[in-house]
């Protein structure tokens, strides 16, 4: 490249970046102009990655992108982007990119212990057809799953839904956002009734304190971290507190960090509900207008097998204690026993039934939790002295109680990834509810989502065993009456029995009452604690594991049948965020090969299903919903025809391509809505319609009118928009929920938690319920109370140390996220087993050595590192689980919150040996 | 060859510092300064994704920097780019991208 056209073409990079974040550009910058750019089209798009949702903006010319910058018009990020944002151009261009539906065969027929073959897309649902199709004669419609995704576009997880719920009559489709915010969403539709936060990221510029309860943020939310840390340097007041089971990144910018042990995290914020009641800091009124108090069973188990059937010898030990507890000397305390009384867990399957309790006996139950008590219990680091603990767990609760400090607790996984994940949760809005810090700007508790869709796909669609879209579920009767309305079914098409969540859907792969699974942008077989289980069911089993993908994780090379999935900027799509931000995109690129996106792979597929072969009767092994006294799904065909279908129509005419829909939204499309770019699904389908415009409109329908309110498809392509926070009412976003000066839904008072879902509850004290008759509780949240409970797995004298896994910024992420980032560290590519400099002089380590960590389940291998970003205390290690090659959730336990069945992947117990 | 623009802030007081530290690093060349909001623009020339990363970790270690994150990306001009990235771009992949068939690691 010749040294001028260089020099130009970094100008012209430096004046980009100085606008896009709103630097001053030099003279010269300014007038050197958009040369550079001739031909260039931009055009907005949201981050791959995190929950966070940062804007960035995408060139392209001739069909080829040329350039992405942050965008500086988005609220979230104002130009800025994190290195994971940065490189969302460059994820979908790997060596290793999957472009050709891929079948295990021998030759030339299907053979689940053959080798990868291509074969055309024809050959490939044919496969799927036929073992879709005999799972369900077999097994019914519970014999058949799909994984699906917190990553999934607003599209994708609303045409898999309807595909399975409306088509197949089939509720096991569950995401993977199960294993990342299914405890926030039990919290929310039990403290307040309704899903997802009050309040906004704007909270951040007018708050006087952030608390980071297990919440990474400077890795995991770059760019919110990047915002707290600017009203740090900006605003006096402003004061930071990293609550977590290991020092980590946070600490360096926090005023005070808090290492406690896990699962105690329960009894600190009840000492803040102590201390908040003992200094009279209760706003009384906030708590009289708008607030009751609540609590639940204690023996719920720890969602295990109830049985040790399928456990190995070694596990037995953990299994077993499903069923029963012995109690120790906190767990006595602060469950008001006898330390040593063994309790057997009778509430597993009832784990969310609550009832009333009167003020008083909530003040009865946190009493026990008092400084020394908490304090002893909780303090996490072995070396620091336990009076400068209690000191800064009073400096916490100084934070909180102080009525003219603003304060807002974020969090994610440390309390979602928990076996009482619903519990600690539900905690941290009693805290803020108790003070009537919440749903204010700047006053609130926030539940950061990990994943960029989780909010606005699986949770809003309702990608769940248990969900319809809008909040509303399968197991209520007026819920599958809207649905079958708006989807216009006949009635009880819809599966009234919950389906299998997604540990479940493992389990029944092993027990063999799954045998057709489809994963959906999503890597379920690295991702699933206790793996070691789920893989030998997929590989061994009498089962067609299928997985769409862009590139070929552990989760490919376990199925049978590999499908070459589209990437984000390779077609249309819409995000949610965890502040509500619905965000949109258009089709940048045309995807490689024969990929195809997951919304045309639903689509095609569906072609495959007549009516009279889905819609005819089932049988559902333990449905008890009424109206269903067989136990089966009756026939719905007579009924259909009398709605005007014929038996012979196919599932993609009568739930996808509608008279209708090809009417309302043709493709091609208006240029003020596409500007000229390409949609390859539309264009593949060839039957003149635009999928993604008919899916939305008709998904919004269910919100509209119900707080869930989305804006028409056209608005948020409009060039000024940047996403809209629903509800969108009248064009207007809403910024703080349940607050009369935000939001239009409130109708009485100033604040009103308006949420429908659990309010009306029986009575009771502290241990159970008393008087059965249901008060109604309309506007009302609550404040449970809820104890301290250990983990069912701890150190012990066979297996030493807390084995604690998350994610890192620099070894390009975790999960199920597929595909960003490229390795950063080819020399070492594989993650790193953290732990304390003493504690690896003790075993005989080195930096760099070979250790291997064992649990009573698996085991693996790494490197130990005793110097990076993450600080253990003595006693504790700590995992990243991004690495095939270091495959951790081999050792991890799958052990989930009974009430949300979401897996803990922070507490279970291992030990380290030098290799 | 990879062009990006970074975004550089850092403490009152000690922008003229880090403009100098900034200029010390290779490939590395301040282009921007604003001093009222205590920010730098710099553009960094790698020739891959890795080196690419590598310097963005080291911008971020430089003392007083608060925060250090890549804005713009050019690489239209970058026809290596595709054979630059590294094999593993599958950030979960530890195992030679070659192997379709089940590995014997998931065997045990």
């Amino acid at each position: 490249m010749k040294q001028t056209r260089r020099e130009f073409l970094k100008a012209n990079v430096a004046a980009a970046t100085a606008a896009t974040v709103g630097i001053p550009l030099t003279q010269a910058q300014a007038a050197a102009g958009a040369e550079a750019e001739q031909g260039w089209q931009w055009d907005k798009g949201v981050c791959r990655f995190c929950g966070t949702g940062c804007g960035i903006m995408v060139a392209t010319k001739d069909g080829k992108i040329m350039a992405t910058k942050g965008d500086p018009d988005a609220p979230v990020n104002r130009g800025l982007n994190c290195i994971k944002g940065y490189f969302n151009a460059k994820i979908m261009y790997g060596k290793d990119r999957l472009t050709q539906p891929l079948l295990r065969m021998t030759n030339g027929k299907f053979d689940k212990k053959g080798k990868f073959q291509p074969v055309s897309w024809e050959r490939a649902f044919d496969e799927m057809e036929k073992h879709c199709k005999r799972a369900l004669k077999e097994l019914g419609p519970t014999g058949v799953a799909i994984f699906g995704s917190g990553q999934y576009t607003v599209h994708e997880g609303y045409a898999s839904a309807k595909f399975m719920k409306a088509g197949l009559r089939s509720n096991n489709i569950d995401p993977n956002a199960r294993h990342c915010m299914a405890s926030a969403v039990a919290a929310f539709i039990q403290t307040f009734g309704i899903d997802e936060p009050a309040g906004n990221y704007d909270d951040i510029e007018y708050t006087d304190t952030a608390v980071l309860w297990g919440a990474n943020m400077t890795e995991m939310h770059p760019i919110l971290w990047a915002r707290i840390a600017n009203r740090r340097l900006s605003h006096d007041k402003m004061r930071i507190v990293n609550l977590t089971t290991l020092k980590n990144m946070p600490s360096e910018l926090a005023d005070m960090t808090i290492v406690f042990k896990p699962s105690t995290d329960l009894a600190i914020q009840n000492y803040i509900a102590r201390e908040i009641i003992k200094r009279d800091a209760v706003d009384h009124d906030f708590v009289k207008k708008h607030c009751v108090f609540a609590t639940g069973p204690y023996d719920i188990g720890y969602g295990l097998r109830g049985n040790t059937d399928k456990a190995k010898p070694e596990e037995r030990d953990t299994v077993e204690k499903e069923l029963k507890v012995k109690l120790d000397k906190w767990e006595a305390i602060g469950q008001r026993r006898k330390e040593g009384e063994v309790v057997e867990q009778k509430n597993r399957k009832k784990a969310g039934k609550h009832w009333l309790i009167s003020f008083e006996d909530f003040k009865k139950g946190v009493e026990p939790y008092t400084l020394d008590y908490v304090a002893e219990l909780a303090k996490g680091d072995v070396d620091e002295p336990l009076e400068e603990f209690k000191k800064k767990l009073k400096t916490l609760a100084d934070y909180y109680c102080d009525k003219n400090r603003k304060i807002v607790s974020y969090w994610t996984m440390g309390f979602n990834q928990h076996q009482r994940g619903t519990w600690v949760n539900e905690q941290c809005y009693m805290n803020h509810l108790l003070l009537g810090k919440q749903c204010k700007p700047g006053n609130g508790a926030f539940s950061l989502t990990g994943q960029p869709s989780a909010c606005g796909t699986a949770r809003e669609v309702g990608t769940f065993a248990h969900r319809l879209p809008a909040d509303m579920v399968v197991f209520k009767k007026k819920h599958r009456d809207l649905a079958e309305k708006i989807w216009k079914l006949p009635a009880k098409t819809v599966n009234p029995k919950v389906g299998s969540h997604i540990v479940k859907i493992m389990r029944d792969l092993e027990d063999g009452k799954i045998k057709f699974a489809w994963v959906q942008v999503n890597n379920p077989f690295q991702a699933t604690a206790n793996a070691n289980h789920w893989i030998k069911a997929a590989r061994e089993m009498d089962n067609f594991i299928v997985c769409s993908d862009g590139y070929p994780g552990i989760s490919a090379k376990v199925a049978d049948l590999i499908l070459p999935a589209a990437m984000i900027l390779e077609k249309w799509g819409a995000y949610g965020n965890a502040e509500r931000r619905t965000q949109v995109w258009r089709q940048q690129v045309a995807p490689p090969g024969e990929a195809m996106g997951d919304t045309w792979q639903v689509l095609e597929f569906s072609k495959r299903f007549k009516l009279k072969e889905v819609w005819g009767e089932a049988k559902v092994p333990g449905l008890k919903a009424k109206g269903f006294e067989d136990g089966k799904l009756p026939s719905v065909l007579d009924e259909a025809v009398k709605m005007g279908y014929s038996p012979d129509q196919t599932l993609y005419e009568v739930l996808f391509a509608t008279p209708e829909n090809k009417k309302k939204y043709p493709w091609p499309a208006p240029k003020e809505l596409t500007k000229g770019h390409a949609n390859h699904i539309a264009e593949k389908l060839g039957d003149g319609w635009f999928p993604e415009h008919a899916l939305w409109e008709e998904y919004a329908t269910f919100g509209r009118g119900h707080a869930h309110d989305l804006d028409v498809f056209e608005r948020y392509y409009d060039d000024d928009v940047r996403g809209l926070r629903w509800p969108v009412v009248n064009g207007k976003e809403t910024l703080w929920r349940f607050n009369a000066k935000y939001d239009p839904y409130v109708k009485n008072g100033d604040i009103e938690f308006y949420g429908k879902a659990l309010k009306a509850l029986p009575s009771g004290d502290l241990d159970k319920v008393t008087n059965k008759e249901k008060t109604k509780l309309p506007g009302k949240a609550k404040i449970f109370f809820r104890p301290y409970a250990a983990p069912v797995e701890q150190p012990d004298d066979r297996y030493p140390f807390w084995l604690v896994t998350g994610r890192v910024l620099e070894h390009w992420h975790s999960g199920t996220m597929t595909r960003r980032v490229p390795e950063l560290n080819r020399a070492v590519p594989a993650a790193l087993v953290f732990m304390h400099p003493d504690d690896a002089k003790r075993l005989g380590l080195k930096r760099n050595d070979l250790c291997e960590v064992a649990s009573r389940r698996g085991k693996i291998r790494a490197r130990v590192e005793t110097q990076g970003r993450n600080h253990p205390s003595k006693g504790v290690i700590f995992v990243p689980w991004f690495d095939e090659g270091v495959f951790i959730n081999k050792v991890t336990l799958d052990s989930t919150c009974p009430i949300s069945k979401e897996t803990d992947y922070k507490k279970c117990a291992v030990k380290i040996t030098k290799v | 060859m990879n062009l990006s623009g970074i975004v550089v802030a850092t403490f009152p007081g000690k922008v003229d510092a880090c403009v100098d530290r900034l200029n010390a690093l290779p490939g590395v060349e301040v282009h921007n300064v604003d001093h009222e909001k205590n920010r730098i623009v710099v553009v960094q020339e790698a020739e891959s994704i890795g080196a690419e990363v590598e310097g963005l970790k080291a911008i971020k270690a430089l003392p007083d920097v608060t925060f250090a994150e890549m804005v713009y990306h050019y690489f239209a001009e970058d026809e290596q780019f595709i054979q630059e990235i590294p094999e593993d771009l599958d950030a979960m992949t530890g195992l030679p991208q070659q192997q379709a068939c089940v590995p014997e690691y998931l065997q045990d």
